[in-house]
């Protein structure tokens, strides 16, 4: 887990509980963000993501345990001006123009960029005169992150950014979003493309059931899910004795005639095997990372601790 | 200037420039009270009372359109929480009292036109003359008096969906119009209707401007019995914003 260096945590979350009635969003996170960070926060939809960013900008209060922004209440340091936000679900305020909309909330904040400066960053500058509500979505989207952008604020969140993008507008919005990151900005965003977090953030998150279950570099976690597969044919329709506890190997399950092991290094991994058994068909191959993070969090939750797909149990 | 009231300043600015671009809003809001004001006194003309129905259609008039801009202004209110401008608003330095300051004082500022559109109707259609003290007066109280339905409008708009607020802020300014005497005079009211009339916040609205151009200042029961409605819905704003505003 990545230490805050002795400063005082960007964010920090320390056991905070959110209810709902009988649902709990979030339950029990402990979390801390340092200055200068890259996070993603990952999860499905309804993984308790929202929430969490809820409750670190003040809209919402924890039912239990605490968050803090900048060391303090979070409402007092978004009201300092410290935060810039892009929120989920937000349709753009109709009857104004981008560059009213942004020099309105740049002129909220005591220290903003100059709205020029912000449009461009955004890439946005060719629609200051267009009426907001007339944008198209993608255009919509980069107005809500100029929106986040416009006071210059110490951290950034950004709830789904590209939740409503297709592959072109998300890989022009990462265009802009590094922009501004190379400017030492803490950045936070939520996403449930593991894709995504992988290439724009250099600490991915991941949370289900409102729950952390694995935080690190996207290596140090792609190489905790295993992200390889070797597969071969079963022989029997069992599994053969011993390939679960191979070298790298998290999984392993038989259907439809094949064994599959997922593994954390292929390489070794197929080499031990030879070794124990003679495989018919062997393929080893990467499994992309989205089908790493759909397994990652189709796994039970082991009670609050960062623990990642435990080894061996074939399913 | 405090830099808290600046931002409250820029962000009634935002509203009103949105309010004004809004074509519905300038053609029934402020249209509907001058065209209704046009055809009344054109029509309900009738002999002895010739300047005095102008005079009292333009006060009711007037009334009618300060009214209904004051609820639109919920009606706005309603609309940016279904949109999320509200949410955003929160997740910036702007504290909830600068935005509810900047709202009421945003839904205030919008009677105005409404209110001095009929008052220039009259004077230039119908030829109305007053002393330059009591057209100031009247404006003024017009305006000013407008708060509690401010207030109510903002509450509905905090508490109800978008098209419910829409649907209910139009209501009571109907129902507060037509039971306050502001299209037909509470005196052509049957006596018991008229009892009734005569403690609604349209009636004792409309009676600041009635009592304004009679020459003289409004009652003390007047104002105390208004002030009294401003507190209910002004009450009824503050239950409204704290239930919605927090999680809007």
């Amino acid at each position: 887990m990545t230490t805050t260096r002795g400063h005082t945590p960007v964010v920090a979350f320390r056991g905070a509980v959110k209810e709902y009635g009988a649902v709990r969003a979030v339950d029990g996170l402990d979390l801390e963000f340092a200055a200068g960070e890259r996070v993603a926060l990952l999860g499905r939809n309804g993984a308790g993501k929202s929430t969490s960013i809820a409750l670190m900008l003040g809209l919402e209060e924890p039912t239990a345990g605490s968050v803090e922004l900048f060391g303090g209440p979070p409402r007092e340091r978004v009201e300092s001006g410290r935060v810039g936000a892009m929120l989920q679900d937000f349709k753009p305020v109709s009857r104004l123009t981008v560059r009213e909309l942004i020099g309105f909330v740049a002129s909220a904040y005591p220290a903003p960029l100059p709205v020029a400066e912000v449009l461009d960053l955004a890439g946005i500058s060719h629609l200051a005169k267009r009426r907001v509500e007339k944008l198209s979505g993608g255009q919509t989207q980069r107005v809500c992150f100029a929106v986040a952008l416009a006071g210059d604020p110490d951290l950034l969140v950004l709830d789904e950014p590209t939740a409503a993008l297709d592959v072109q507008a998300r890989q022009e919005f990462w265009k802009s979003m590094r922009a501004l990151t190379d400017r030492g900005k803490t950045v936070l965003f939520s996403t449930h493309y593991l894709e995504e977090a992988d290439r724009n953030a250099d600490r991915i998150v991941v949370i289900d059931h409102g729950r952390l279950i694995a935080d690190g570099g996207s290596a140090e976690i792609k190489r905790a899910v295993g992200t390889g597969r070797v597969s071969f044919d079963a022989v029997d329709g069992a599994l053969p004795e011993g390939v679960d506890t191979l070298p790298g190997v998290v999984g392993a399950e038989t259907a439809d005639g094949r064994v599959r092991l997922r593994t954390t290094d292929p390489d070794a991994t197929t080499v031990a095997l030879v070794g124990l058994l003679l495989p018919r068909n062997l393929e080893v191959t990467q499994a992309g990372l989205e089908e790493a993070f759909l397994t990652l969090t189709s796994e039970p939750a082991a009670s609050g601790t960062p623990a990642v797909a435990e080894k061996g149990a074939a399913r | 200037m405090s830099a808290g009231t600046a931002t409250v300043l820029r962000y009634v600015g935002v509203e009103l420039r949105r309010t004004f671009r809004d074509v519905g809003f300038v053609i029934f809001g402020i249209g509907t009270p001058v065209l209704m004001y046009s055809i009344f006194t054109s029509v309900g003309d009738q002999g002895g009372t010739a300047g005095g129905w102008a005079v009292l259609a333009m006060v009711g008039m007037a009334s009618y359109g300060a009214l209904g801009a004051a609820l639109t202004a919920g009606s706005a209110v309603a609309e940016d929480k279904a949109n999320g401008w509200l949410r955003q608003l929160r997740v910036t330095p702007l504290t909830p009292a600068q935005v509810v300051a900047g709202r009421t004082l945003t839904g205030s500022l919008m009677v105005l036109p409404a209110v001095v559109v009929v008052l220039l109707t009259a004077r230039l259609l119908n030829g109305v003359d007053m002393a330059a003290w009591q057209w100031l007066a009247l404006t003024g109280l017009l305006w000013v008096g407008s708060l509690p339905f401010t207030m109510l409008g903002i509450a509905n708009g905090y508490l109800l969906s978008q098209q419910t607020a829409n649907v209910t802020n139009v209501t009571c300014n109907l129902a507060f119009a037509v039971i306050g005497g502001l299209w037909f005079p509470v005196s052509e009211f049957p006596s018991g209707l008229a009892a009734v009339a005569e403690w609604t916040p349209g009636y004792l609205f409309a009676r600041l401007g009635h009592d304004t151009v009679d020459g003289h200042a409004p009652g003390l029961v007047t104002v105390a019995v208004l002030a009294a409605w401003l507190l209910v819905f002004g009450a009824y704003a503050a239950h409204g914003y704290r239930r919605a505003g927090r999680r809007a």
